[in-house]
């Protein structure tokens, strides 16, 4: 019998992914409590809430309190305790032992971290805490960007996967995901490899021209190091650190950061939100610098919907622009497929958050357009793993993506 | 009017996701034409050599794109379509039905076997206000909207004005319609306003977030601005045979068109009012373009049918066609919206798609787009947001202050 989520308490409610969690969750109609430091604090997350929803009704479905006054009466009520505090272990740690103290003996318990260890975090309490505690990773923000990943650690009661599986999916709209427990679970870890590695590239080649050669034509809303910028250099660190130190996988060195990108971040520059310092480009930089000759012609077709007839251009282009492009986006082909049977289960789960999570072309959309075939082809030429997948959509002839309702052309930016 | 015409069948299409801003894509509008049509072709499994024909609804390329001959660029999609015949239709915010009655009167004569309809409308070129003023010349530009900013939410906020006068109307029935829209549209995948919040609570609130635009429209109560392109296929009783033959599928299993209706009334909103003042029906020619569909599909009246998508462009349209379809009497569509007959799971739902409030208006493709999800309805493939067993379904779509009424009866 899966338990009805009813009441929800979402602590540090007053930041992006509280306040942006728990609209997601009293859009639904659920009762929510805002918590944070602060009753002020929390109203600052209901405002926020309102702005995201639009709308002042939401309000009807949200409460609000601080962790002193209200936390022990609100985790006491809650079917769903949902902690969204700074991305730091030990701070986590000491809300969790107070969630633990408050809670009902089935009252689920859920981190939005972006990457730490969902295991680590469920032993800072005691079995029954651990059998409700899994990760629930939104991605910002939650209200527009519907990729979720679901993620259980090996100790989470399967019935509470199976209950918050229903949650996200059927009363929350989430294009869900199951991950493994493993650093950065998938999106961030197939994603933050590509943004490292342009991030390496641009100490050789300059971010205006990885910017340019690897921009919106290739599949993304934003280009990569202007991406890095947004989400913020410690944020971009904390997850490459985090992965760079907790797997060994075929890509290890480029989850490695350029020894002065971190000198840069340690003299305070973190991206946009220090705009004084900026990142790879200050506010107002002009972006994208002069687009090599292979991604104008790219972006032409793209213009009048030619997406196919553009990754021809990609996959034949020569001269060390073409060669350098492929070798960026063939890595996350090949880095992004082969996590499947390692962090997710299908080819569809790695598209499916990169897709709906990134909002970038999902690995299988690129391999359809390139042809399964040539794919392997260019693969094996740029002396990269080839996916399994990829493989036998060449040997039977097939598409690897599978989602017939998504536009595939909207993941590609044409010339404006 | 005759029963000897040929049967017109629908064979399906492809509509693109309505919520794409394809303006911020870099996207020209022959991309969006494109990728409806590839989509089309891809989901009917019909191969471009065996199209006869080319249709294409669109009201305003010209302002929003500054392109005209929108026919030409089906041409542009595959080498096999050299020397096609293709024309662009418009009538305003019913362009697209128009571009349909075409391609079924083609295929009714017995001049061509398949036709491919589009609709497409890029939308989000310019800013909201300019938007407004190109929309304003579905009305009569000089004497209706010149200078007025937003005119088309005012017109029909004068519509539900109306039946106030003559009826009484409470705006919690209009936030109703705009939340049922909204509720549908979270179901639908291609869906504009999927991920967007409503509430009966939030429709009815003028405040900062929902703003008054005109009279008594508010945001909610408006269809937003959308970029989207719809294919549709239609075929000849000879080609549908062959082609559900080749799919293994039972003729009598292809969705047709068994009913239609086509009216236009005076362009002015005044006019119209003036002609219908002590008749029944607020919009007379709507009425009768839908009895008229009615009867040639040999309807007794809409308990015949089990779906309707029709013409939301605001609340008060939906208001309109309620009563106007006859699931009440005339002014008393309030108990339809009350008893939940026009929920997704009540007697007659109207708008499962989302409607033009939920799923979007790219204005010249929203009467391709209703087609298009008349077939969905009729042969089981809407997936969340299915009819269970619909079996018959209208649209109707309006153009102008319902000025342009089409309405098309669509079956099994």
């Amino acid at each position: 019998m899966a338990r009805q989520i009813r009441k929800v308490v979402v602590l540090g409610a007053n930041g992006a992914m509280g306040a942006g969690s728990g609209e997601v969750f009293a859009a639904a109609g659920i009762e929510t409590t805002f918590l944070a430091r602060s009753k002020d604090k929390a109203l600052q997350g209901q405002r926020r809430a309102e702005k995201l929803a639009k709308s002042t009704a939401l309000s009807r479905f949200i409460r609000v309190g601080s962790y002193d006054a209200d936390l022990a009466r609100a985790v006491a009520e809650a079917d769903l305790v949902f902690e969204a505090v700074s991305e730091d272990l030990a701070l986590k740690r000491v809300y969790f032992e107070q969630i633990d103290k408050h809670r009902q003996k089935d009252a689920i318990v859920a981190t939005v971290s972006s990457g730490l260890s969902i295991a680590a975090m469920a032993a800072t309490g005691g079995t029954s805490f651990g059998r409700h505690f899994l990760g629930i990773h939104f991605f910002n923000p939650p209200n527009v960007i519907v990729g979720c990943e679901l993620i259980p650690h090996a100790g989470t009661d399967p019935l509470v996967v199976t209950e918050v599986d229903d949650l996200l999916r059927n009363r929350l709209g989430r294009e869900l995901v199951r991950t493994s427990d493993t650093p950065a679970f998938c999106g961030n870890r197939v994603g933050f490899k590509v943004l490292n590695e342009c991030a390496q590239l641009a100490e050789t080649h300059g971010a205006a021209y990885i910017d340019a050669l690897v921009g919106p034509h290739t599949g993304r809303a934003m280009a990569p190091l202007a991406t890095i910028d947004f989400v913020g250099w410690d944020v971009h660190a904390a997850i490459v650190d985090n992965v760079y130190a907790n797997t060994r996988d075929e890509a290890h060195d480029a989850f490695h950061m350029p020894d002065a990108m971190r000198a840069k971040m340690a003299a305070g520059c973190l991206g946009d939100k220090t705009p004084d310092k900026g990142g790879f480009f200050k506010k107002g930089d002009p972006r994208g610098g002069e687009l090599p000759e292979v991604a104008r012609k790219m972006k032409e077709l793209h213009r009048v919907g030619r997406y196919a007839q553009a990754f021809d251009v990609f996959a034949e282009a020569s001269g060390a622009d073409a060669e350098l492009m492929r070798r960026v986006i063939l890595g996350y082909i090949s880095y992004g497929l082969n996590r499947v049977g390692e962090v997710v289960e299908k080819v569809a789960d790695v598209d499916r958050i990169m897709g709906f999570g990134f909002n970038w072309a999902p690995p299988g959309v690129l391999v359809d357009l390139i042809g399964a075939r040539r794919c392997v082809a260019l693969l094996e030429a740029a002396r990269l793993p080839v996916p399994r997948a990829v493989v036998a959509a060449a040997e039977r002839n097939q598409r690897l993506f599978d989602a017939a309702h998504v536009d595939i052309g909207r993941f590609f930016h044409g010339a404006q | 009017m005759n029963m000897t015409t040929r049967p017109v069948y629908i064979l399906g299409g492809y509509q693109t996701d309505f919520a794409r801003n394809w303006t911020k894509e870099g996207k020209h509008i022959s991309a969006m034409i494109r990728e409806a049509v590839a989509g089309g072709l891809l989901a009917t499994g019909v191969d471009p050599k065996e199209i006869d024909v080319g249709h294409v609804g669109n009201f305003a390329a010209e302002l929003y794109a500054m392109q005209g001959h929108l026919g030409a660029f089906l041409v542009d999609v595959d080498p096999a379509f050299s020397g096609l015949p293709t024309g662009r239709h418009e009538a305003a915010c019913a362009s697209g039905s128009i571009a349909l009655l075409a391609a079924s009167a083609e295929i009714e004569a017995g001049r061509y076997d398949c036709a491919l309809v589009v609709g497409v409308e890029q939308m989000k070129t310019v800013s909201p206000a300019e938007g407004g003023d190109f929309l304003g010349t579905a009305a009569w530009y000089e004497r209706e909207a010149k200078g007025v900013e937003f005119p088309f939410p005012k017109l029909f906020g004068r519509l539900g004005d109306e039946y106030d006068r003559r009826f009484g109307l409470k705006d919690e029935h209009l936030g109703r319609i705009s939340a049922i829209n909204y509720d549908n549209a979270r179901k639908n995948p291609k869906a504009q306003t999927r991920t967007w919040y409503m509430s009966d609570e939030h429709a009815c609130k003028a405040d900062s977030y929902n703003a008054v635009i005109g009279g008594r429209i508010k945001v909610t109560d408006c269809s937003q601005v959308t970029d989207g392109a719809v294919a549709v296929l239609l075929a000849s009783e000879a080609f549908a045979k062959k082609w559900a033959e080749r799919r293994g599928a039972q003729l009598g299993r292809v969705p047709r068109i068994k009913g239609w209706g086509h009216r236009t009334a005076p362009l002015t909103f005044d006019d119209k009012v003036a002609e219908s003042k002590n008749q029944p029906y607020v919009l007379p020619h709507t009425r009768r373009a839908i009895t008229d569909a009615y009867r040639r599909a040999s309807l007794a009246d809409c308990w015949g049918l089990d779906g309707i998508e029709t013409h939301d462009c605001f609340t008060t349209s939906e208001y309109m066609a309620i009563d106007h379809f006859g699931l009440t009497a005339p002014g008393e569509s309030w108990k339809a919206v009350e008893e939940g007959v026009i929920a997704l799971d009540g007697k007659l739902p109207i708008n499962p798609s989302g409607g033009l409030i939920g799923c979007g208006h790219p204005v010249g493709a929203t009467g391709v787009r209703q087609m298009l999800d008349a077939y969905l309805q009729t042969t089981g493939q809407a997936g969340a947001y299915q009819v269970e067993g619909a079996k018959t379904f209208a649209t109707l779509n309006i153009g102008g202050s319902g000025t342009t009424s089409c309405v098309f009866i669509v079956g099994v």
